[in-house]
């Protein structure tokens, strides 16, 4: 004899449900987060190359 | 039995459709480009060489944060956003993006575009672009503009100020020349400011914005969009015979002028009916056209004598 939980696969999700158009949106929003820090990154890496050893002097 | 009735507070939260388009016109694009476009201006005028990577870093940074003052000041502004038909398809206004939102969006770009100018270009550049999204947000948003019809008198320092965050950023220091860029865009804002709000009296009025046509009467107004432009004019012309800016630009901003003085006559003349509605509406438009013609001139010049120079070598 099989003993164990049944899940119920009818039982609605609990929590937050996004519609498609919140998912869409918010995928949207995450892709120009990502590509915001990715430029802010590569500026970051563009200018030390640019500047040198110099981006290491700094006085107070 | 509890005093607050909960089934009348929507307890659920708020989950945002805002898309990046609404994020995008919380930085009021069609601003931005006139900040980027003047602040290119000073940045390529500027003496000695900058590397280009330094002046995109620059530039970039410039418009993020002019992009960060636009989301405050729409973030303050929201309720009379709503009143206005000018403003009232902006994200906020139409429920895209929440007061919250547009606050948090707009510190995070202030703060990251004036580290990032600072801590990349320079420190003078970086307090340059702080003050000026202080005064744009604090001192005209806050204070000045529902407080007195000087409102964009004052307030237009902050329009000003790109070409000399600019050139400070390419320099590492302040000159003549970025003052006089300064004092062009600072002239220029009433006659175009004062032109709009000659026929968007009504949406002012609506929102109880005193602007100088509500407070003081058209006719008033006319008057001092006509003095506002002879000084703008003058000044705009001072820089040839200062010896800053060649004949170029001396001969091409007299011409400009006189077309913003015959706006600015025309705008004196008529007052009344579709005449003085075409008056104004043309005033405003020529007046885009005479500070982008004016700054186009500027950065022509260089470029021009740039590409002469390496076909010389």
């Amino acid at each position: 004899m099989r003993t164990g939980i049944v899940m119920d696969s009818k039982k609605p999700p609990e929590g937050i449900v996004l519609t498609p158009e919140q998912k869409k949106r918010q995928r949207e929003r995450s892709i120009a987060i990502a590509v915001a820090l990715g430029v802010m990154v590569l500026l970051f890496f563009a200018v030390t190359m640019v500047k040198g050893p110099i981006v290491l002097h700094r006085p107070l | 039995m509890s005093i607050v009735d909960h089934h009348a507070i929507d307890l659920s939260p708020r989950i945002s459709e805002a898309g990046v388009a609404d994020y995008v016109a919380l930085l009021k694009p069609r601003v931005m480009s006139l900040v980027v476009f003047t602040a290119l201006v000073g940045l390529v005028i500027a003496p000695g060489h900058f590397h280009p990577v330094l002046a995109l870093t620059s530039i970039l940074c410039i418009a993020v944060g002019g992009g960060a003052a636009g989301a405050l000041n729409m973030w303050y502004e929201h309720d009379i956003d709503a009143l206005m038909s000018r403003t009232t398809n902006r994200p906020i206004p139409r429920g895209r993006i929440l007061p919250g939102e547009a606050l948090a969006f707009g510190l995070t770009l202030a703060f990251f575009s004036v580290m990032t100018l600072g801590i990349l270009v320079n420190w003078l550049a970086g307090g340059l672009l702080a003050f000026t999204i202080f005064f744009y947000v604090v001192i005209y948003t806050m204070w000045l503009k529902r407080w007195t019809a000087q409102n964009i008198v004052i307030g237009g320092a902050a329009g000003a100020l790109p070409p000399v965050v600019a050139w400070a950023a390419a320099a590492g220091s302040l000159s003549p020349e970025p003052i006089l860029l300064f004092l062009i865009i600072f002239l220029w804002t009433p006659p175009h400011f004062w032109a709009l709000a000659l026929f968007r009296t009504d949406d002012y009025q609506r929102a109880n914005v005193p602007m100088l046509p509500n407070v003081a009467g058209p006719d008033a107004t006319r008057l001092q969009i006509l003095l506002y432009t002879i000084l703008l004019v003058a000044v705009a012309a001072s820089p040839w015979p200062l010896g800053y800016f060649d004949a170029i630009y001396g001969v091409t901003s007299l011409v400009l002028g006189a077309g913003m003085l015959w706006y600015a006559v025309r705008v004196y003349r008529y007052r009344t009916g579709s005449a003085a509605l075409r008056a104004t509406r043309g005033l405003f438009k020529f007046s885009i056209l005479y500070l982008f013609a004016l700054f186009a001139v500027l950065l022509a010049e260089v470029v021009v004598s740039a590409i002469a120079r390496m076909m010389w070598s």
